[in-house]
């Protein structure tokens, strides 16, 4: 909302310059998000004088040209070249003297030099009307009336006023801020406060003689809606003459930012900003019947906006009527044919007080959104309507001529009352921390209209004006009281007011963070992706049926229409979007929520995924570069499943189907709670995001993890007193015999001695018989008590290898 | 024999070298499996018994001086074998252990979550999928107001009145709905809004929101705790508090930081005011509480939250928000360093 310095002086005499208004007007919830220093006209006019023909003659070497004298002042004159078919010896015109910047109606600025032109020196340039930007004319010069002094700077002819502004960013609880008038009425408490004025100092008051002047023109009106309009007001003008604004009207609505159209409407809009009540202004003569209803219509009634669109309007659209038809949609927008024109003769002006949820509702039925709907939105003072109409009608009759021909309707002729609210002053003083003083909080109360109406000790009732939408609790006049004092001048306490609060068990943060921290010790980069991605994605990586997808009702684009179920499609698109930029080796892990409707309830999964592709290991001067593998990942998989101590207990199933996008992979099941999966993504998966490299990948369900993990605890075993033995077998066996198959074999075979089993080396090469392979086990033996005795360790690794030969056919090799 | 063990020991006494070779034949001959040594102990067994003790003695020290010797003069030799090694490339680079990085969004969070839980915050999480309710309405927002125009919002279900959170101040009322107070929380989150994808504004991006709710609760305690973490998160310890709005607090805020005046970056993120704009706060609007079955004549509490993707932008120089969700492994590798 932009607020302009002089015309806050309309309303309160003050002096301190903008910045420190700027200041005040933040510190009091107003904030002031730009100070601008703005001419009522681009430029200013700057440079720009009053001068005088006082020759012509034909240029000599162009047809079209004449080379004048100009006098611009005392006997200054001026060589220049002019275009213009009328300029004439003696007119009085608007000369741009070399320098100045000019800036046109349209089209960019440019600056007046010395010139030669085509031989004739020029300095200086006669304008025309839209070369400054003072209207669309081009006929050529513009010729002054003879009474303008010669010499006079065309920024006083033309009175052209600089102005500060101030860019407000209203919140939606200031509704009574949104005028010249409200704002003008809280800064005015604010510099009481601070004793910038006198306790005493008030608004400036215009008061409006309003008079009728005769009866000529009655407009009942009938208000079939109470609810949707608690207050209408309207007042009839005949014999208006519709023309331009006088400048200090147009100049007003311009140093806001507004473009002045005709004196009525200008008066309205002028209105608006300055007391904060939109009016709305009828050609009379449109008005089919003489009367206005204020109603709703049926639904799909259909009507044409200002905008020249047409809609249809819905059976809750509170309507300004004629007997035929609607005329305006109240409070949010006119109609096309109701308004005031060039030709209107008498018109019929509005001021009403509408329901801030109707509007509320229609306005954004309709995606409109106006300076009247904005306000009457927000809630205005009803209490303002009158006044505002009288102001305006008077003001029509002195810009635009014509008679009051009705006395003022009003279908709510009293005053809206205010609001009571009881307020304890101990709990005030305790909620904001430190005591304010009881004098002290008067005087704030009273600056800022509002009445103590009862006191008893520390109760105090009070009146609160209804311009004031948002205060109708304690906790709203405490912000009163302390946007009025300042809410830096509340003192920070040196102790700190705390409570203990506890958390039971592992914490999830913490869980999440010793994950991150083992990844980024692996030489992970962690990633964040958007959860929002796109169901044909999602639908190439066949991760879940479509009906199982949440999807925004009013998606940004098509490209993000869903939330994601897990990571993986975020995961091949940050490996397809680096392999895009040449970066090939890729080490990622995200950690991030999956979503799901399911059963009709919407479930939220937390999820870690790891994405591998290129190097898995950079290579060096003495060491090759390890390239990622599906080993690679598993290892990194078991290296978190290890931090929280699964490894002992968790078990591996290979892939059955190819439900994870995976050519082959294994799941990770744990007291037959499947938490992780990993393996190598499928040729196709890739080849849709157009990804040529092999991509290794493993994703943690993280909340079902943490549940069968959050109970762990690591409890420490005696140690040995013996040292182990380690043995070694070479076995050659069929090439599908897996080494989980061996080392559960093994296990079996012996339970007691047998510590671990491990693989040391794989050999598939030359040499070998057709359909086998050569695999070498390490075998760790021991016995708690004492160190075991060859006899025993030969027992064990007898029994070891009779199951091998006899589960597996395997044979030494 | 010991004749030969003194005339022995008096060569090795007397031996000193600076080859390898040379020590290494030293060694094959007293104390290698053939040397001088073993024929020695095998003559041993041949000494009359009343020479045994004798000669026993001497035979170790014998040992024992050829032993040492040798060790003595193999550390010599491998000592200076180091410091001659005049081309050793002390510069080649070590072997490469490839470091990780945590996302700037995760620094930013963990930072803060930290910087809150040593004053007796606890961490909390919430759904991102919320309801009406817990979205909007318990937090104040009234319907047809137009205070629900300040949040875009994408709606899930517009029947069941579910939409993703535009805020974590949702958190608030999950957590009031299932505790009693005293409840001192932080609750960093993903949030959601219906925005263009710009430069400076994306639709996802994530906040941290703090709240705390007790008997005798103050605008002053929520002051402090916020000059604290400005202290401790920007090292700047002047703030100020501006009047703002939001439906769920009352009285209402935005904290600025002092930032200074003293560089060109600071002019460009304070936008010339030496402010830096960092959260909105305020206490807790009664109908809050209330809303969550706690009594308002009794409790007070303040709130706060803060947009962490700002924060980083300004923290790390990021110049496009945009960059934060791209995965770009050259950007991701900028956060190796934990400084």
């Amino acid at each position: 909302m932009k607020i302009a310095y002089n015309w806050l002086k309309d309303h309160l005499n003050i002096n301190l310059n903008p910045e420190v208004i700027s200041d005040l007007l933040t510190d009091c919830g107003l904030e002031v998000e730009g100070l601008e220093e703005v001419e009522t006209l681009k430029g200013g006019l700057k440079g720009l004088v009053i001068g005088q023909v006082v020759s012509v003659a034909r240029h000599a070497n162009a047809d079209k040209l004449n080379c004048t004298i100009v006098n611009v002042g005392g006997d200054k004159n001026l060589p220049i070249v002019c275009g213009a078919p009328n300029v004439a010896e003696g007119q009085k015109v608007v000369v741009a003297l070399v320098g100045a910047k000019i800036y046109p109606t349209e089209g960019e600025p440019f600056e007046i030099k010395k010139a030669k032109i085509r031989g004739e020196v020029s300095e200086g340039m006669i304008c025309a009307e839209d070369e400054i930007g003072l209207g669309e004319n081009h006929d050529g010069i513009m010729v002054l009336p003879d009474d303008a002094i010669v010499g006079t700077h065309a920024a006083d002819f033309f009175n052209v006023k600089s102005d500060f502004i101030f860019e407000i960013g209203l919140t939606p609880n200031r509704a009574d801020a949104m005028s010249h008038f409200g704002v003008a009425r809280d800064l005015l408490a604010v510099l009481k406060h601070q004793g910038l004025v006198d306790v005493n100092a008030k608004l400036n008051e215009k008061i409006t003689d309003f008079k009728v002047d005769n009866h000529n023109l009655n407009i009942p009106v009938v208000v079939e809606n109470q609810e949707a309009c608690p207050r209408y007001c309207g007042v009839t003008i005949t014999n208006v003459k519709i023309a331009e604004s006088p400048d200090w009207i147009k100049n007003k609505l311009r140093s806001i930012g507004l473009k002045p159209l005709n004196n009525v409407v200008d008066i309205t809009n002028y209105i608006l900003h300055d007391l904060g009540q939109p009016l709305h202004a009828f050609d009379a003569d449109e008005i089919v019947g003489n009367s206005v209803f204020v109603k709703t219509l049926p639904s799909n009634s259909p009507f044409v906006t200002l905008d020249e669109v047409d809609r249809k309007l819905d059976q809750n659209d509170l309507m300004i009527c004629n007997q035929e038809g609607g005329m305006c949609i109240a409070g949010v927008f006119g109609g096309l044919k109701s308004g005031v024109k060039q030709s209107t003769k008498n018109i019929f002006l509005e001021s009403a007080y509408f329901n801030p949820v109707f509007v509320r509702k229609t306005a954004k039925r309709h995606g409109l959104n106006t300076d009247a709907s904005f306000r009457f939105e927000r809630g205005i003072d009803p209490n303002i309507t009158m006044i505002a109409l009288q102001k305006a009608a008077m003001l029509i009759k002195e810009v635009a001529g014509g008679e009051i021909a009705s006395t003022p309707t009003d279908t709510h002729p009293e005053n809206f009352e205010n609001f009571e609210v009881s307020i304890n002053i101990n709990r005030v003083n305790a909620l904001i921390g430190k005591n304010i003083e009881k004098p002290i909080i008067k005087d704030i109360l009273n600056s800022l209209d509002i009445e103590i109406i009862d006191q008893i000790e520390q109760n105090w009732l009070l009146s609160i004006p209804p311009y004031r939408v948002d205060v109708k609790r304690e906790a709203d006049v405490v912000e009163e009281i302390l946007r009025i004092y300042g809410y830096n001048e509340v003192k920070i306490p040196q102790k700190i007011n705390a409570s203990v609060s506890f958390t039971q068990g592992l914490d999830f943060q913490k869980f999440k963070s010793s994950i991150a921290d083992n990844l980024i010790g692996l030489g992970f980069n962690e990633a964040m992706s958007n959860s929002l991605i796109s169901s044909e994605n999602i639908a190439k990586a066949k991760i879940v049926d479509e009906n199982l997808l949440v999807k925004p009702e009013n998606p940004l684009s098509a490209e993000l229409d869903a939330l994601r179920p897990n990571l993986l499609v975020n995961a091949l698109e940050a490996v397809r979007y680096n392999l895009n930029r040449k970066q090939e080796n890729i080490k990622l892990f995200e950690i991030g929520k999956g979503y799901i409707l399911n059963e009709e309830k919407y479930s939220e999964t937390r999820f870690v995924s790891i994405t591998v592709s290129g190097n898995a290991m950079s290579g060096n001067w003495k060491d090759n570069p390890q390239p990622a593998d599906f080993y690679f990942a598993k290892g990194v998989l078991d290296s978190i499943v290890a931090r929280f101590g699964l490894n002992q207990h968790s078990k591996f199933k290979v892939l059955e189907n190819t439900d994870y996008a995976c050519k082959y992979g294994v799941d990770y099941n744990w007291r037959k709670n499947n938490f992780a999966f990993c393996g190598e993504l499928n040729q196709n998966l890739l080849q849709e995001f157009d990804i040529k490299s092999p991509v290794f990948y493993a994703q943690i369900n993280l909340d079902l993890l943490f549940d069968l993990v959050k109970n762990q605890k690591v409890i420490v075993s005696e140690l040995p007193k013996s040292p182990a033995v380690k043995r070694d077998l070479a076995l050659l066996v069929n090439k599908e015999i897996t080494f989980d198959a061996l080392k559960i074999s093994a296990q079996n075979s012996d339970q007691k001695f047998l510590k671990s089993v491990d693989l040391f080396d794989v050999y598939e090469g030359k040499n070998l018989p057709e359909g086998k392979k050569s695999y070498g086990l390490t075998f760790v033996l021991q016995d708690q008590e004492k160190t075991l005795t060859d006899k025993e360790v030969e027992r064990v690794m007898d029994k070891i290898y009779t199951s091998f030969k006899a589960n597996f056919a395997a044979e030494l090799r | 024999m010991l004749e030969k063990i003194e005339a022995y020991l008096k060569e090795i006494e007397s031996f000193s070298t600076s080859s390898k070779e040379e020590l290494e034949q030293f060694r094959i001959k007293f104390i290698g499996s053939k040397g001088l040594l073993k024929d020695l102990f095998d003559d041993f067994k041949a000494v009359p018994k009343e020479q045994k003790k004798e000669a026993g003695q001497k035979l170790n020290a014998l040992k024992n001086s050829a032993t040492e010797k040798f060790q003595n003069l193999l550390n010599n030799l491998s000592n200076q074998t180091e410091s001659k090694t005049e081309n050793f490339d002390y510069s080649r680079p070590g072997t490469p252990i490839n470091l990780g990085s945590q996302h700037p969004v995760s620094i930013v969070i963990k930072e803060m979550c930290d910087i809150f839980s040593r004053i007796g915050f606890t961490v909390k999480e919430g759904p991102e999928i919320e309801d009406d309710w817990h979205n909007f309405t318990a937090l104040n927002f009234p319907e047809e107001h137009p205070a629900r125009d300040m949040q875009d919002t994408f709606f899930i279900n517009s029947e069941s009145q579910h939409a993703l959170r535009t805020h974590t101040s949702s958190v608030q009322i999950r957590v009031m709905e299932n505790e009693k107070p005293p409840l001192r929380i932080i609750a960093p989150g993903r949030v959601f809004r219906n925005e263009a994808i710009s430069a400076r504004s994306h639709c996802i991006f994530h906040q941290v929101e703090g709240f705390y709710i007790d008997k005798d609760v103050s605008f002053a305690d929520l002051k402090q705790t916020l000059q604290y973490f400005a202290k401790e998160f920007f090292g700047k310890a002047k703030i100020r508090l501006r009047p703002s709005y939001f439906p769920f607090t009352e009285p209402s805020a935005e904290m600025d930081v002092y930032w200074g005046l003293e560089t060109e970056t600071d002019y460009k993120i304070t936008k010339g005011t030496g402010w830096l704009e960092v959260l909105g706060c305020g206490m807790i609007d009664p109908n809050v509480l209330e809303n969550c079955g706690i009594d308002s004549k009794i409790y007070s509490g303040y709130a706060f939250g803060i947009g962490v993707e700002r924060i980083a932008m300004q923290r790390f120089n990021i110049p496009d928000i945009r960059m934060i969700f791209e995965n770009d492994i050259r950007f991701l590798n900028q956060f190796k360093s934990v400084i």
